[in-house]
């Protein structure tokens, strides 16, 4: 039982501490979900090192036994990495997941050659283990885990987790409109529902919760097309469109300290009620942990 | 010839312009972490807060007491770690919403809204 998600960093591209962001937080891409028997680690951004903090404190007796999934390799996804506690410890067991040619595992150990980092990937003392999805799915512990593919560039892994009943989507790294059906909807009629394919819609269908890049506000994304990142108010059509109960933005630009990021969540509640949906919008903030399986 | 002595620069850097603190500097005494009551019974008042742990809730067992139907007997408990203080949800009726987002646990910022079933309290972080 149990379906816990906390966010462990939310911020996108780079690092961004100071004062401007203390309450959302400034740590790149990482979030934790958990059960009472499994520990699934998405992304592994600087907020992977205050996870491993966490989890080093009161590590169970037999060792910890962790998933990592990556969405892709970009720096803000993989910087923790070397700095993650658990990895140095020799009872640990981290299966880390990708394809069959094991890319994630490549690219993690390549940013811990000798020219970036002072430990070789080879020398941690943890027992890491590749693991790849069959047919898109794959079994990790007590959940199931789906993969779908993003636009992106270099593209960009979203990942749909069940867990007795309930479903939470994590899809970073989006660049939603680009994949509109209507690539000129938005700049017509700013307000009228953005529609999105199915096949980017299904994997999302009646999630607990979607936590979803949502970089940029609608008035900074015409100055960042192509960067492959969404705009708040387009995610919110699409999680509308999918049935989705709850939707966190994450991602948020370097640029927008805490007040633009709470601008930007207000603008894209006022959207999903001026559609007329029940979805409830929130920023993605460090240090909250949801629980899904309640009633 | 006489060699005429070079200034050092920690000569020509004034002592505040150093990392490290001038002798006059004398640091602030400490604040508490505060939960301030807002609404529900028993408001407004403040609880400063120095426990590592606390529970709050309605019955006996609750270090904050709030005699309210709406609160659970032990509803949420706070934990400090880091000299930071979390909430946590101890499986409450009514659960605890920050900021109007209802949460299983949070760590707390300045100005954080909490809400309890009829109970809100704001969050003064200290230093
Ligand atoms: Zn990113
Ligand atoms: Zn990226």
């Amino acid at each position: 039982m149990g379906f816990f998600v906390r966010f462990w960093g939310v911020r996108g591209s780079i690092p961004t501490p100071g004062p401007r962001t203390r309450r959302y937080g400034g740590n790149t891409s990482c979030i934790e979900m958990r059960s009472d028997s499994t520990v699934l680690i998405f992304d592994a951004g600087t907020g992977l090192r205050e996870l491993g903090v966490s989890l080093m404190r009161n590590p169970p007796k037999e060792g910890l036994d962790l998933h990592l999934f990556l969405s892709h390799p970009h720096w803000d996804h993989i910087q923790g990495f070397p700095f993650f506690g658990p990895a140095y410890l020799k009872n640990t067991t981290l299966t880390v997941y990708g394809s069959e040619k094991n890319e994630n595992y490549q690219l993690l150990s390549g940013q811990m050659s000798n020219a970036y980092f002072p430990v070789a990937f080879k020398d941690l003392s943890a027992r890491i283990v590749p693991k790849a999805f069959v047919d898109d799915e794959v079994q990790a512990g007590d959940f199931v885990v789906k993969r779908f593919e993003q636009k992106h560039p270099g593209g960009s892994a979203g990942f749909r987790v069940e867990h007795g009943g309930n479903a939470c989507v994590y899809a970073t790294d989006s660049e939603l409109d680009l994949m509109l059906i209507d690539p000129n909807g938005p700049a017509k009629a700013p307000r009228t529902l953005r529609r999105l394919p199915t096949p980017l819609v299904t994997p999302m269908k009646n999630a607990d919760l979607l936590i979803a890049d949502a970089q940029y506000t609608d008035e900074e994304y015409p100055a960042k097309v192509g960067w492959g990142h969404a705009r708040a108010n387009t995610v919110v059509d699409l999680a509308i469109q999918a049935g989705v109960k709850q939707l966190a933005l994450t991602h948020h630009d370097p640029m927008q300290s805490d007040r633009d990021v709470d601008a930007k969540v207000l603008t894209a509640s006022e959207r999903a009620r001026s559609i007329g949906a029940e979805l409830d919008v929130f920023g993605a903030r460090e240090g909250v942990t949801l629980r899904l399986d309640r009633g | 010839m006489a060699v005429k002595r070079t200034q050092t620069i920690d000569e020509e850097v004034p002592q505040t312009m150093m990392n490290r603190l001038p002798a006059s500097f004398k640091p602030r005494p400490r604040r508490a972490h505060q939960l301030e009551q807002t609404a529900g019974p028993g408001s407004p008042c403040k609880h400063e807060l120095s426990a590592d742990a606390l529970i709050i809730g309605r019955g006996s067992a609750a270090d904050l007491r709030i005699d309210s139907d709406d609160v659970s007997r032990t509803h949420a408990q706070l934990l400090r770690i880091d000299d930071e203080y979390t909430i946590e949800d101890l499986d409450s009726r009514n659960g605890v919403f920050l900021n109007g987002l209802q949460v299983h646990a949070a760590v707390l910022r300045d100005g954080d809204q909490l809400q309890l079933g009829d109970v809100v309290f704001t969050y003064n972080e200290g230093s």
